[in-house]
């Protein structure tokens, strides 16, 4: 008989339209680190909602301790001394850090909230475990690590002794995130029970024991880490053999397409600037990749460059044209396509039937209108055809509301418009973010197919998977500079990271 | 200048038992236009209960006590209507409020009516028609100063306010529910519930702060006029006053002394002189918002999750 | 593919219809609690005059003359003698129909626009002030109001486009302001050029410059027509329908109603594509100020009514019912139309029940309470899409894994 901490047997969680946990089993062993490993929408989310309280599964039970236990909110979780860090960190931004780790378990004393016995307690949690923080600073003022160790902390402080940790290494360089593995390391030894959701398969090999599979849905069975390869997890995880490495040619960069010079931007969210004196230059034909840990000025960056926002201080210069100033339609005309960061908030209008996001950049264009009336025909004719040769699914072609396809199809057809153009210069910003495997080598297989079609191509990614991929050359912003650039066939992933986390940096010429 | 004075401070009370109102509701997340309504509500029955108990005879100071109670328990009721449609339903908060708005003025129209029992929405409260208890009786002198109530209530709340705010666990959960509900969910809140208290409040203040503007003033109202606007003052005085209790009372005074004049500007010499018309200085509070709101928000904060509703399946 | 090609409009129709469904079931749910309320103030009443009757009696009663008359609208058979009713239900619908009109265009630019009533406010103004003193021919009024509501629309647009102030807040604030300073222009300390002092209104317009009333028409049914020869209506209701086609057209056959349209979906797609979002939302206000003010012409430019300044204090209830209109009509121009006569048609009858017992203004509570329940009615709308998508979830499904 295995000593399980946690067990959820045969869960099943429906959503309208969509199955996200079929039957689905899932066995925590005391003191052990679990890992929880599948792609982007397998249903791992879903799974912990259930666990933590925030769903009621259709099916199943869960048992602690071997016995059935019923979880109907957070709070009942707490109370078995369950606790999480969400992938999206549940913060209140404009609350103190101390605030934020007792919201919802509060010390009183009377009716006041007894914040000196808070702090007494959260101090010593901060150093019994190493990790450090400000009580009293706010959380918007502090950065996305930190912010992940209040996460921590408010599970410590509610004594919990499972602890789940969802994609909690997507927003860290690699050397926090050997920290984070030590600091899971020593939860372990202090007997805690881990689950550790992930689609990293590097990640569990570094520290997991065990690891278990979900597939669209379903349950694929638990390895024993140490006697799997990683090959064989990922076959588990994807359901074939997956080619991670795409292949392309030599490059070979042409004329300069992109220049920027100098470039400042000033920041939204502090008095700072976002973007300090950048420079870079994209070539025909070449990838250059933009790399750095998220809110390093490579939105701001991107903004200024494709003129969402304006830029305090340089230049910006595309085929020898200065768009510094230049309204977005401009560039548009000059040959800049923009593969945006957010396709919800810039890409698709979501409420927009599907033919009229595929002319999103266009529908000014003579071919399209005339004498201010839409050309409806000939909008549909065109947006049919992207359909059919981008290969975007969707329930009722052309008409179908953007907000009713998957990610992975409105991402197709934001590619598709955005290729479709004939641009001179492509600007791609985390072009697979949280897209299954099919359709990241897809995109990826687009992307290189411009740059040998002669294209700009300019690609900020967060995954160094990606970057080390793709890229013809990489820069590294740390802070709104740019510290590095490196050819990624003579660097590592750990010299990047080294300059992601502004640990290094080389010496700005001229 | 005493007069001035006088007025100036019903009216701030007004503006900052409405503006609080406001507060509580806008930081659990629930925008109340509704606000406007409500006090046409709460000035309604508070003038209605004033009548009953004139009639019934009962002690002056349970009197005054019970019909403010009142005042603020029709507000309460009332802006259960938008708690409903805003948390349960996740309507469109604005809308919402809007229609409440509009019923609340129609509503006391036939009501005034039905209890007048002729085609008058004008309902009279002062010394004449009543003996007992009337208008007068919320007021006390403090030599030359005409004082009254509603004042006291207004201090009142803005330090309870303060206090429920910052020091309570309460205050500390309400606001997380107005700025990221998901994570006030995620550590076991109950933001429906949260935000339902917060409109509540807004109507127990907004009831009160109705009956504070219709009765101290003068011994009659005609409800076809509802409450003129002061709500929607009481609005901009919270935006101004950046959703903190300090500041609305900052606001609240500041906005009083413009709204304070349209009643005696020709009492005040120099203004008399002007020989503005009366309506300019009916115009001027909305005229002073404008300019201040054209100012300050840029750099104005509002809780962030306000006017979004809460759907716990949506994450 | 190509099977997929020929269903095509079918999301969009079954929209229209859940649609509206729901606006019908706002209306009904709107109509039978105007039906409670008349009854309870009844019962209230008869008890007051120390009268009993029975609960049959009561309903008899309510029916008769309260209820009945609402729903008659202006066909209430005692109201209707020579088609006064008619006309004036026709006389309210126009100017309903541009207030919805100004509500439901903002709406499609993501903005709300409560201010309706402000321009209405100001658009009666520059109309009068067209009429009664440069005396221009009615068109020209006509074009004054809409210049006056566009003003007064395009300013809460600028302070939301440059000052980032809420629409709402800026609309609200320009109402009062606009009402408080039409009074002031007319009255002026009685001194006013349009001031009429004997009657305490603004001057009538059929004796100082008849040219600025709209033309009228009438019915040929009997020997003098449907209206009679004295009271005629005027063209304004045709004025109202053919704006609100050309506003259904902009929308959905042009450029600048795409643009609009993307705004209010998503401002930052917008950007995105290029469309300057400042110069739209201001635009966008613009127009629906302009849209209010028409309306305003379209009523005071038929000659049945004064404005009176000294008593002019709260804002024009046809502002704030362009809200109910738009909502019911979902933002559609088209149901604009309807939903304005709808309004208008309550709104008559509601003057027409027996005053003694029933006061007027439970029309105006059932059109709040319509409003109160469009607020949710996307609630209404996905319950009924809901019933109707039962039967063909297979192909949902079946969507479904093409996505995946």
């Amino acid at each position: 008989m295995e000593d399980y901490v946690i067990e959820m047997l045969h869960i099943t969680k429906e959503f309208p339209g969509i199955r996200a946990n079929d039957d689905v089993t899932l066995q925590l062993k005391r003191g052990e680190i679990h890992a929880l490993l599948g792609e982007n929408s397998a249903g791992k989310s879903t799974l912990m909602s259930v666990l933590f309280g925030l769903y009621q599964p259709e099916q199943g039970i869960i048992k602690k301790d071997g016995q059935e236990v019923k979880i109907s909110n957070p709070n009942d979780a707490t109370a078995l001394h369950i606790g999480m860090v969400h992938q999206h960190f549940k913060l209140v931004e404009c609350f103190t850090v101390l605030d934020n780790i007792i919201l919802g378990a509060e010390p009183m004393k009377g009716v006041v909230v007894d914040r000196a016995a808070a702090r007494k307690k959260v101090m010593e949690l901060s150093q019994r475990y190493g990790l450090k923080v400000d009580p009293d600073a706010r959380v918007e003022d502090i950065s996305v690590g930190m912010q992940q160790r209040v996460e921590i902390l408010k599970m410590l402080y509610r004594d919990n002794d499972i602890l789940i940790f969802d994609e909690p290494t997507a927003v860290l360089t690699p050397q926090e995130i050997d920290e984070l593995m030590d600091i899971m390391r020593g939860f372990k030894a202090e007997g805690k029970s881990i689950l550790f959701i992930t689609h990293k398969l590097a990640e569990i090999k570094a520290v997991a024991d065990r690891c278990s599979v979900l597939r669209k849905g379903k349950y694929m069975g638990t390895v024993d880490v140490a006697n799997t390869s990683v090959e064989e997890m990922s076959r588990l995880m994807v359901g074939r053999d997956v080619q991670l490495v795409s292949t392309k040619d030599e490059s070979h960069p042409g004329d300069v397409v992109l220049q920027v010079d100098n470039l400042t931007v000033p920041s939204k969210v502090s008095k700072k600037d976002a973007v300090k004196h950048a420079s870079l230059q994209v070539r025909a034909g070449e990838i250059v990749c933009l790399a750095g840990i998220e809110g390093n000025g490579q939105t701001e960056f991107i903004h200024a460059v494709t003129g969402l926002d304006k830029p305090s201080s340089g230049t910006v210069t595309l085929c020898g044209r200065d768009i510094t100033h230049a309204p977005i339609r401009r560039r548009s005309k000059l040959g800049m396509s923009h593969i945006p960061e957010d396709r919800h908030k810039h890409g698709l209008v979501l409420d927009y039937p599907l033919e009229y996001n595929m002319v999103l950049q266009r529908y000014w264009e003579k071919g399209f209108q005339q004498g201010g009336f839409l050309k409806k025909r000939v909008i549909r004719e065109y947006s049919d055809r992207l359909i059919e040769q981008y290969d975007v699914r969707s329930g009722q072609g052309s008409t179908t509301i953007a907000r009713s396809m998957s990610g992975g199809n409105q991402q197709k057809a934001i590619v598709a418009r955005e290729i479709d153009k004939d641009p001179q210069l492509l600007i791609a910003v985390q072009p697979t973010r949280g897209l299954d495997v099919g359709a990241i080598e897809y995109i990826h297989k687009q992307i290189i197919a411009q740059r040998d079609a002669k294209k700009a191509v300019l690609l900020v990614s967060l995954e160094l998977d990606e970057v080390m991929n793709l890229s013809d050359r990489i820069l590294v912003m740390y802070e709104g500079e740019i510290v590095g650039e490196f050819d990624p066939k003579t660097t590592d992933v750990q010299t990047l990271g080294l300059y992601m986390a502004g640990a290094k940096r080389m010496d700005k010429e001229g | 200048m005493w007069l001035l004075l006088k007025y100036t401070l019903l009216y701030a009370s007004v503006l900052a038992l409405v503006a609080l109102g406001g507060m509580f509701s806008e930081r659990s997340g629930i925008i109340n236009i509704a606000l406007e309504g409500i006090m046409v509500i709460g000035g309604l029955m508070g003038v209605v209960a004033i009548n009953l108990f004139n009639a019934a005879g009962i002690p002056v100071v349970l009197g005054v006590i019970l019909t403010i109670l009142i005042s603020g328990a029709a507000g309460m009721l009332y802006s259960s209507l938008l708690a409903f449609s805003a948390v349960n339903l996740k309507a469109d908060q604005t809308i919402g409020g809007t229609a409440l708005n509009l019923l609340a003025t129609a509503l006391a129209v036939v009501i005034a009516k039905r209890i007048n029992g002729s085609d008058s929405p004008k309902i009279s409260y002062n010394s004449t028609t009543n003996k007992v208890l009337s208008n007068l009786n919320f007021s006390f002198q403090i030599g030359p100063l005409t004082l009254n109530w509603f004042i006291v209530v207004a201090l009142a709340a803005l330090v309870a306010a303060w206090f429920i705010l910052y020091r309570t666990r309460f205050g500390m959960r309400l606001m997380a529910c107005g700025e990221h509900p998901q994570a006030a969910d995620s550590v076991g809140i109950n933001v429906y519930k949260m935000r339902w208290c917060g409109v509540l409040i807004s109507g127990l203040l907004g009831g009160i702060g109705g009956m504070a503007y219709i009765v101290p003033a003068v011994g009659d109202w005609n409800f076809e006029i509802g409450v003129a606007g002061m709500g929607f003052l009481a609005l901009a005085v919270m935006i101004f006053g950046q959703w903190k209790p300090a500041g609305i009372a900052a606001a609240a005074l500041f906005f009083a002394v413009f709204r304070a004049m349209a009643n005696i500007f020709d009492s005040i010499g120099f203004l008399n002189a002007l020989n503005w018309p009366k309506e300019i200085y009916n115009m001027m509070p909305f005229l002073a918002s404008m300019v201040v709101l054209a100012f300050t928000s840029k750099k104005s904060r509002a809780p962030k999750a306000e006017g979004v509703p809460y759907d716990k399946g949506s994450r | 593919m190509a099977e997929k090609n020929r269903a095509p409009r079918l999301g969009n129709s079954a929209d229209g219809v859940s649609s509206l469904l729901a606006s019908l079931t706002c209306i009904l749910m709107g109509l039978v609690i105007g039906f409670l309320a008349l009854l309870i103030l009844g019962w209230i009443t008869l008890a007051q005059d120390g009268n009993t009757v029975s609960f049959g009696e009561m309903l008899g009663k309510t029916w008769n003359s309260g209820f009945k008359a609402i729903l008659s609208g202006g066909f209430y058979k005692t109201a209707n003698a020579m088609g006064m009713g008619v006309r004036t239900e026709i006389l309210q619908a126009a100017p309903l129909i541009m207030t919805g009109l100004s509500v439901a265009f903002a709406f499609k630019t993501g903005l709300f626009n409560i201010g309706a009533a402000g321009q209405y406010t100001v658009g009666a103004y520059f109309a009068l002030f067209g009429a009664i003193v440069l005396k221009l021919p009615w068109w020209a009024c006509l074009l004054a109001s809409a210049i006056g509501g566009a003003i007064w629309g395009a300013i809460p647009g600028f302070f939301k486009a440059y000052l980032n102030v809420n629409e709402v807040i800026t609309a609200i604030m320009f109402n009062w302001i606009g009402l408080y300073g039409v009074n002031t222009l007319i009255y002026q300390g009685g001194s006013g050029p349009m001031y009429n002092t004997n009657t305490t209104k603004t001057y009538t317009i059929k004796q100082v410059s008849p040219d600025s009333l709209l033309p009228t028409f009438n019915i040929p049914i009997g020997d003098k027509g449907y209206f009679g020869k004295m009271f005629l209506p005027t063209i304004g209701i045709f004025i109202a329908i053919a704006v609100a086609v050309l506003i259904w057209v902009v929308l959905n056959k042009t450029v600048f109603g795409y643009e609009l349209k993307a705004c209010g979906f998503n401002k930052n797609a917008a950007k995105y594509a290029g469309i300057n979002d400042r110069k739209n939302i201001i635009l966008s206000m613009t127009i629906a100020g302009a849209l209010a003010g028409l309306g305003a012409g379209l009523f005071y430019l038929s000659g049945s009514k004064e404005w009176e300044p000294l008593v002019s204090t709260s804002l024009p209830a046809t502002g704030f019912n362009g809200i109910s209109v738009a909502l019911l009509a979902s933002s559609n121009p088209i149901g604009c139309i309807f939903s304005a006569i709808f309004i208008s048609h309550i709104t008559v009858g509601g003057g027409f029940m027996d005053a003694g017992i029933f006061p007027s203004e439970v029309s105006s509570i059932i059109s709040g309470v319509v409003i109160y329940l469009c607020a949710f009615s996307l609630l209404f709308r996905s319950g009924i899409r809901k019933f109707f998508a039962r039967e063909p979830k297979k192909a949902a499904g079946k969507g479904k894994e093409a996505d995946a």
